[in-house]
């Protein structure tokens, strides 16, 4: 009669069978760690924590007004060769919304409409862009918002950068080359 | 192979095939070049090339001096028109990105 002799177990089968019990368990534990930060992002993504992390004001654009809020208060995204952008939300008026056909904002004044700056897009209670940050932004900079209409008339408003992003001018005046 | 290293194998995988939630901006970078031209280049910065996104020289006046569309390796060369001007690609409307010829490198 022959006896078959079982292999010793690898050091990795033994540390899976020691362990298996407690990696399940930590599986579960850890996403639970993030789901504060999940429910928070899900409610400014319905948009129950508000238009945006801070507003800014309601300004008049022509006969129409917009709300305007800082999607995040803080620098801006890097985005590579593209250079650096701060997203904005809007929310256009009631009133507003079937007669607007485009908005769009811009740091920095627009040379006509074709520069009008990032087009705002989404729901037309809440649009947001991501505005580029030019090189030359700094404290007396503007957040231009260009609104077009259907009608082809286009009216525009200019809010300082620094009540639009305090978080923004911040950051500016910390990067190399910085306007004392 | 195991069991465990096959799971642990498709694990990497799984995280390694997730993609970060980075957007990806445009960006257009002009070099003045030895005979009086400027070439531009333009593209997203997550590398994708614009073959055929307009590009248009136009002066501080609106007026347009050079219509053109980037070529097959995404770059545009005009010759550089005199006094005051901009780069402006575009992919459509509110996807544009400017360069002004102050900020056109030199040769």
């Amino acid at each position: 009669m022959s006896k078959a002799i079982a292999a010793p177990p690898s050091t990795a089968q033994r540390l899976w069978h020691k362990w298996r019990f407690h990696l399940n368990i930590a599986l579960v534990l850890i996403p639970l760690g993030f789901m504060p930060a999940y429910f928070e992002r899900a409610a400014m993504f319905r948009g129950t924590l508000g238009l945006g992390e801070r507003e800014v004001g309601e300004f008049a654009v022509g006969p129409w007004t917009a709300r305007i809020a800082e999607w995040h208060v803080g620098e801006p995204d890097f985005e590579g060769q593209a250079g650096y952008a701060k997203e904005f939300a809007v929310a256009l008026c009631q009133t507003c919304l079937p007669q607007v056909k485009a908005a769009y904002l811009r740091m920095g004044q627009p040379r006509s409409l074709r520069t009008a700056g990032a087009l705002l897009s989404g729901s037309p209670y809440r649009q947001i862009a991501e505005v580029p940050v030019p090189k030359g932004a700094n404290a007396d900079s503007g957040l231009w918002l260009t609104v077009e209409g259907w009608d082809g008339a286009v009216h525009q408003t200019e809010i300082p950068l620094a009540s639009a992003s305090p978080s923004l001018i911040t950051w500016l005046e910390r990067q190399p080359g910085a306007r004392p | 192979m195991t069991r465990l290293s096959l799971s642990a194998l498709l694990a990497l995988a799984a995280l390694g095939g997730s993609t970060s939630a980075m957007a990806h901006g445009m960006f257009c970078q002009c070099q003045g070049l030895a005979d009086g031209q400027v070439r531009c280049h333009g593209g997203l910065s997550d590398g994708t090339a614009l073959p055929g996104a307009t590009l248009d020289v136009i002066g501080y006046d609106e007026k347009i001096h050079i219509a053109g569309k980037l070529g097959a390796d995404s770059s545009f060369t005009f010759a550089k028109p005199d006094g005051e001007f901009y780069v402006l690609l575009e992919m459509g409307p509110g996807h544009t990105v400017e360069v002004d010829h102050k900020d056109i490198a030199k040769p």
